[in-house]
């Protein structure tokens, strides 16, 4: 019996049906965004975060002094598997299923988030390229800023539902939209 | 309503990001006495003023940091990286 | 309109009349009017009822230390009691309702306690309801809890939205009058990050209300001006409508913003109120200064206020607080309220001078009783006249207001909140800021300032060091000239002797001066004893009118200083705050984050009733038709599983991916029982003490490859578990090679048990995994038919064959469905944690609930797992003290009713056969109990004092709960397949 795997995203339950044209404030979710976790060894810290940064297809998320999180919106789960493969120093283990990743932008963006985190995202305090773990309400997220009125958050999928309904919550002052993205 | 805590690897976070496990103290070697063990496990200062806590990072870098600050008005005057602290002190 | 809303003048919108009502009946006021405004504008100056003594009270601020007229305001869920007619900002719809009183405002039959106010002073609680005690609950308390409180709270639930949010900046600027904005402006123009908060709709404080010229324009305009400059700047975040009620460690500001609270029915999409903690590198205090009420007979007739809201209400909204308007003052406010009064053509009927001489200005034509006082006031629901008394003569002047002014108090609240004590000034005869350090600082009259032109200059240079501080560079604040202010000084005079009615301190609680003379008299002599036992300061205004003069009265009737005496302790909030705002969106679904496993899909659609486990919801069990109790199916389930195959989520355990060269040598410390010679392709099940030598977690960890592991923990402990090894990891051993992460969301992780596991297993697995190639406790990563990597670990927590697959979380709906398809013609259902539960109590395996952070290994029959030959494991230096090792330990046994069909519950106390239950003859509990579908009676695993040596012993299982008693059987904690043979199979 050969079996054919129907692939599940957390939120389906949360976004099907429910998508609306995209408002200036729209928040994404990947479909099937490929998200390692990277361990430096002891001493190699340095050398794996310059490494990671320097892979093609990857953007590297901090986590800690010697954890980050590799995401790729556009390669393949392999092809990012090999990259991080030869990275010496590093311990990989593939995450993909085990985070939801929500990009969310607009101009209300800093003000929708200012409700669900405590940190200081003014751009001199928290610049496009820069990531972090952080409480989002009761959860510990990711946060990087990919553009001026753009954000990424990264969750636990088992998470992914609260955050998910407490983010649309928070951005209903400003029409907040929500769809899949990807395939 | 709040406190605030700058992690050295993550800047300044409210509180609630953190778990506290309690006073800073070597863990005897296997070899030392009884007595050494039992002041590790059971026996704390707990002294009104100038403290130093271990500090976990829950919801950040998961790093466990020391918190040196005055428990009576908060005050916190240095926060290290657990690990850095102790190989810096060898 | 009416007699007391003047032709012109005035900050309201006459453009804009909005329709209200108070009490049922309708009025009429002005877009920017507050409630109580409008109210003196329509001749309505009875607002409320004192607490007491139900006395009729009127306004005597303008606002938020408002002790008076309080009001509950809407109506149905949306009513909210006690709120500051002062404050609340007028709104077309508006309806509100007086409170304490019936039948109504004008006629409360609860005036009667005034008439019994001689056994009502202060204490008369605590003396009165001494004793009996057994009354106290029956009659007592009933009785106070309905004569307690103002408002009444609905007991609907609340239709509105409120929220949380955070803010930062470089300062915090809290008032927005001169001093508020001059600073605000300032450091905005110097590039920093400026956040200004008024609780006041519109910025200006003492802008709007103080007839003066700045810069050749009125104060308003001039504020308009400074308003509209700082909303120009993107680094200036201006929030009106918001009170910062506390400061908080750090530098962390506690703030309400009232989003919605003006409008009729609030938009559904926005929060009516939100709650900011508001985190500022510099802060500037610049509330402003109270002025104090005079403390003399009859100072609280609906009428009396202060000469500020007198001034208020007059220059901001357009409204005389009467018609022939009497002061009485001690310093020089009292006569620019009769200098603007009478510039508006309102008669000022006197001027009563506390001083003997003075040099203040009284508008032309307007009488002054030097060296005067105020004893009594007439009127019923109004003034209509006062006795003013001079040098032994007594003489009635006819007012229907009267304009009181003792003197300012700056606002220092705030300040104070973390520990400093205000500081007494005689110079300034008031209580000032304390020194907190330099990174908040009060400004303008908060900081004791004693000119509008004071304050703007100070609020500048503040800003303007603040600025410099933070490495920007320091704007030159241009301060205008101020034309025509007054001279704010005053004469101490901290009540009138010789009162002819009672000479109220704090208005709101009814606590006058007699009452703190009898604490005293009593020895309640430290403030914070007077303030408990008059009650003074311990209404909902926390005496912002009434502390300094408490304390004033205090030290005069003792002949100290009032630094002598000091201040109460200030905490947050300064204003009273909403739950629903310090709620903000934590309620109902949002109360708390909830955790889903990827298999909840595949559950819902198999019936699952799902039961709360920490955050998760886990599938407790599988209902099928025609089953009447849960019972039914957990017992359905459970001999299911005995003789086919059953399928159970366990995606909820957590998970941790170890790597390193170090990593076995760190599980070995980490477990007490050996791991550093696990096979690569094998699973372990651990141990991990705590360093007391008791039981922290279990679970099994398996070697996927030399140096990989991958540990479970139980589903409770995955978060305790994770930081636990974070710790030995960073503190204990940091010269190891490990690091680890959490898989825990990465994989659906579902158990397959049952004889027939294995042939349905092999339906969907492409790899061999006959019992040669799959062994017991065998670990490895297989391929799904159709290709999807798994891991397969045969592990049992049922005693039956049994294997763990792990998937991709993404695929383990897909997968559970495979699984449960493939399993068809063999019987496979789905069985939850009640299910999993009978199971593992069948074969005696323990859980949370036996270890329970006071057994040890050897207490669960574990001792063999003590690898006390490992130099050092976490708890192995305390697990061999004494005690530990004692031989009346309670120790895991089984338990079974001698009756069968007799049942016991966890819980229940373990005593020796026949003995009372009595605490010393205690012997230990039942851990873990059900009714085992295998056997046919109740079953449990109990910790029993030296239990391993009375396995037969007839014992008594006592549960005082339920009130039963059931004789049973000691047993070996196994009750199915003692010698392990069908997890081999």
């Amino acid at each position: 019996m050969a079996l054919t795997l129907l692939h599940r995203h957390a939120l389906e339950d949360h976004i099907l049906g429910f998508e609306t044209s995209a408002n200036p404030n729209h928040l994404s979710v990947a479909r099937r965004p490929v998200i390692f976790s990277v361990l430096a060894h002891a001493g190699q810290e340095q050398a794996v975060g310059l490494a990671l940064k320097a892979a093609p297809d990857i953007a590297p998320r901090f986590c800690g002094p010697a954890e980050w999180l590799a995401v790729s919106l556009t390669a393949g789960s392999e092809t990012v598997a090999g990259h991080l493969s030869e990275i010496s120093g590093a311990s990989v283990v593939d995450q993909s299923d085990g985070k939801v990743l929500m990009a969310i932008s607009g101009p209300s963006v800093r003000q929708i988030l200012a409700k669900c985190v405590g940190v200081d995202l003014h751009p001199q305090a928290f610049a496009p390229g820069h990531s972090a773990n952080m409480l989002f309400g009761h959860v510990a997220v990711n946060l990087a800023r990919t553009g001026p009125d753009a954000f990424e958050i990264i969750t636990p999928r088992s998470f992914a539902g609260s955050v998910y309904e407490d983010l649309m919550e928070m951005g209903r002052e400003f029409a907040l939209t929500a769809s899949f993205s990807g395939g | 309503m709040a406190s605030l805590i700058t992690c050295p690897h993550c800047g300044t976070r409210p509180k609630e990001e953190f778990s506290v496990r309690g006073a800073v103290i070597a863990r005897p070697s296997a070899s030392e006495k009884d007595e050494a063990w039992h002041r590790y496990v059971y026996v704390r200062d707990n002294p009104k003023g100038r403290y130093q806590e271990y500090w976990h990072h829950a919801a950040g870098c998961r790093r466990w940091l020391v918190v040196n600050r005055d428990n009576l008005t908060h005050e916190v005057f240095g926060v290290t990286d657990a690990q850095a602290s102790r190989e810096g002190s060898r | 309109m009416s007699a007391y809303r003047l032709d012109a003048g005035g900050l309201v919108n006459r453009a804009n009349p909005l329709t209200f009502t108070f009490d049922g009946k309708s009025y009429t006021g002005f877009d920017g009017d507050t409630l109580a405004s409008a109210l003196i504008a329509n001749d309505q100056m009875l607002m409320g009822r004192s607490f007491k003594y139900h006395r009729p009270r009127g306004p005597v601020t303008s606002g938020s230390a408002e002790p008076n007229a309080l009001m509950t305001i809407g109506s149905g869920a949306r009513s909210e009691p006690n709120v500051r007619a002062t404050v609340a900002e007028l709104y077309n719809g508006l309806t509100a309702v007086s409170q304490n009183r019936w039948p109504s405002l004008a006629f409360d039959l609860g005036a009667v306690n005034g008439l019994l106010s001689p056994f009502l002073g202060a204490g008369f609680y605590y003396k009165t309801f001494m004793w009996p005690a057994m009354l106290w609950e029956k009659l007592y308390e009933p009785l106070i809890r309905r004569a307690a409180g103002l408002g009444k709270l609905t007991m609907e639930a609340d239709p509105d939205r409120y929220e949380k949010a955070w803010a930062h900046c470089d300062l915090l600027v809290v008032g927005s009058g001169p001093a508020g904005l001059m600073a605000a402006l300032s450091a905005a123009r110097a590039g920093a990050r400026v956040l200004i908060a008024d609780e006041s709709a519109r910025f200006g404080g003492s802008l709007l209300s103080e007839n003066v010229v700045i810069g050749g324009q009125a104060a308003s305009d001039y504020a308009a001006g400074l308003v509209e400059e700082l909303a120009s700047f993107p680094n200036v975040t201006m929030m009106p409508r918001t009170t910062v009620f506390g400061w908080y460690d750090d530098m962390v500001f506690g703030a309400v913003e009232r989003v919605q609270k003006h409008v009729e029915t609030p938009s559904p999409d926005l929060p009516v109120e939100c709650v900011w903690r508001i985190v500022a590198k510099r802060a500037i205090l610049a509330s402003g200064a109270e002025e104090r009420p005079l403390v003399f007979g009859g100072n609280d007739r609906p009428g009396v206020m202060t000469a500020n809201a007198a001034r208020t209400y007059l220059n901001r909204y357009g409204v005389a607080a009467g018609s022939k308007v009497a002061v009485f003052t001690n310093g020089g406010s009292g006569y620019r309220t009769a200098g603007d009064l009478s510039a508006r053509g309102v008669e000022v009927t006197a001027i009563i001078d506390a001083r003997a001489t003075s040099t203040d200005p009284a508008p032309y034509g307007v009488r002054v009783i030097h060296g005067g006082a105020v004893v009594a006031t007439r009127g019923r629901n109004r003034i209509d006249a006062l006795v003013a008394e001079r040098a032994g003569f007594e003489e009635e002047i006819a007012c229907d207001a009267l304009a009181m002014a003792g003197g300012w108090s700056p606002i220092v609240h705030l300040m104070c909140q973390r520990g400093a004590k205000p500081v007494w000034s005689d110079a300034a005869q008031a209580f000032l800021a304390p020194d907190v350090g330099s990174g908040f600082v009060a400004a303008g009259s908060a900081g004791c300032a004693d000119s509008i032109a004071a304050c703007l200059r100070d609020g500048a240079s503040k800003a303007a060091a603040f600025s410099t501080e933070l490495g920007f560079a320091a704007y030159a604040a241009n301060i205008p000239e101020v034309e025509g202010e007054y001279d704010p000084d005053f004469a101490p005079l901290w009540y009138v002797p010789g009162a002819k009615d009672k000479a109220f301190v704090d208005f709101q609680n009814d606590v006058h001066v007699s009452d703190l003379g009898l604490a005293q008299r009593e020895g309640f002599r430290h403030i914070e004893h007077t303030k408990r036992y008059t009650t003074s300061g311990m209404a909902t205004d926390q005496g912002k009118l009434g502390n300094v003069a408490t304390i004033g009265i205090v030290a005069a009737m003792r002949g100290v200083s009032p630094a002598e005496i000091g201040t109460t302790t200030f905490r947050p909030f300064y204003t009273p705050v909403s739950m629903g705002a310090l709620a903000g969106t934590s309620r109902a679904e949002h109360a708390a984050p909830v955790r889903t496993s990827p298999l909840y899909g595949w559950a819902k659609k198999n019936g699952a009733t799902f039961v709360e486990s920490g955050l998760w919801y886990r599938s407790s069990w599988f209902a099928r038709d025609g089953e009447k109790t849960w019972r039914d199916s957990v017992d359905r389930e459970v001999r299911n599983v005995r003789e086919n195959a059953g399928l159970c989520d366990v995606s909820t355990l957590g998970k941790i991916e170890i790597f390193g060269t170090g990593a076995a040598e760190f599980l070995n410390r980490v477990y007490s029982n050996a791991f550093l010679k696990l096979p690569v392709g094998k699973a372990r099940y651990g141990l991990m003490l705590r360093e007391d030598g008791m039981v922290f977690d279990d679970g099994t960890t398996s070697r996927l490859s030399e140096n990989h592991y991958v540990m479970t923990t139980t589903t409770t402990y995955a978060t305790e578990v994770m930081a636990h090894l974070e710790f030995a990891s960073q503190t204990f051993w940091p010269h190891l090679d490990v690091r680890f992460v959490s898989s825990s969301d990465q994989w659906a992780q579902m158990s397959l048990a049952g004889p027939k596991a294995r042939i349905i297993l092999a339906r969907i697995v492409e790899d061999d995994i006959s019992d040669a190639a799959m062994p017991f406790l065998g670990a490895k990563v297989v391929t799904l038919k159709g290709g999807l990597k798994a891991r397969l670990f045969r592990i049992s927590f049922s005693g039956e064959l049994a294997y763990e697959l792990a998937v991709p979380a993404g695929y383990g709906e897909a997968v559970a469905d495979a699984i449960m398809q493939a399993g068809r013609e063999d019987g496979i259902c789905a069985y939850g944690v009640e299910a999993l539960n009978v199971l593992r109590i069948e074969k005696g395996f323990v859980t949370h609930a036996e270890l329970e952070g006071r057994t040890t290994p050897d207490d669960l029959g574990y001792g063999k797992m003590m690898a006390m030959t490992k130099p050092d494991f976490i708890g192995k230096r305390l697990s061999t003290r004494f005690g530990l090792t004692a031989a009346d330990r309670l120790q895991l046994v089984g338990l079974k009713p001698v009756e069968t069909d007799k049942e016991f519950m966890a819980g229940a106390h373990l005593l020796k056969d026949g003995a009372a239950a009595t605490l010393a003859g205690d012997q230990g509990f039942v851990s873990s109990a059900c009714y085992s579908p295998t056997l046919g009676h109740t079953i449990g695993l109990g910790l029993l004092k030296s239990g391993r040596e009375r396995i037969g012993e007839k014992i008594t299982v006592w549960d005082g709960l339920r009130g039963t008693e059931v004789a049973a059987e000691v047993c070996l904690p196994v009750f199915v397949d003692p010698q392990n043979t069908k997890q081999h199979l």
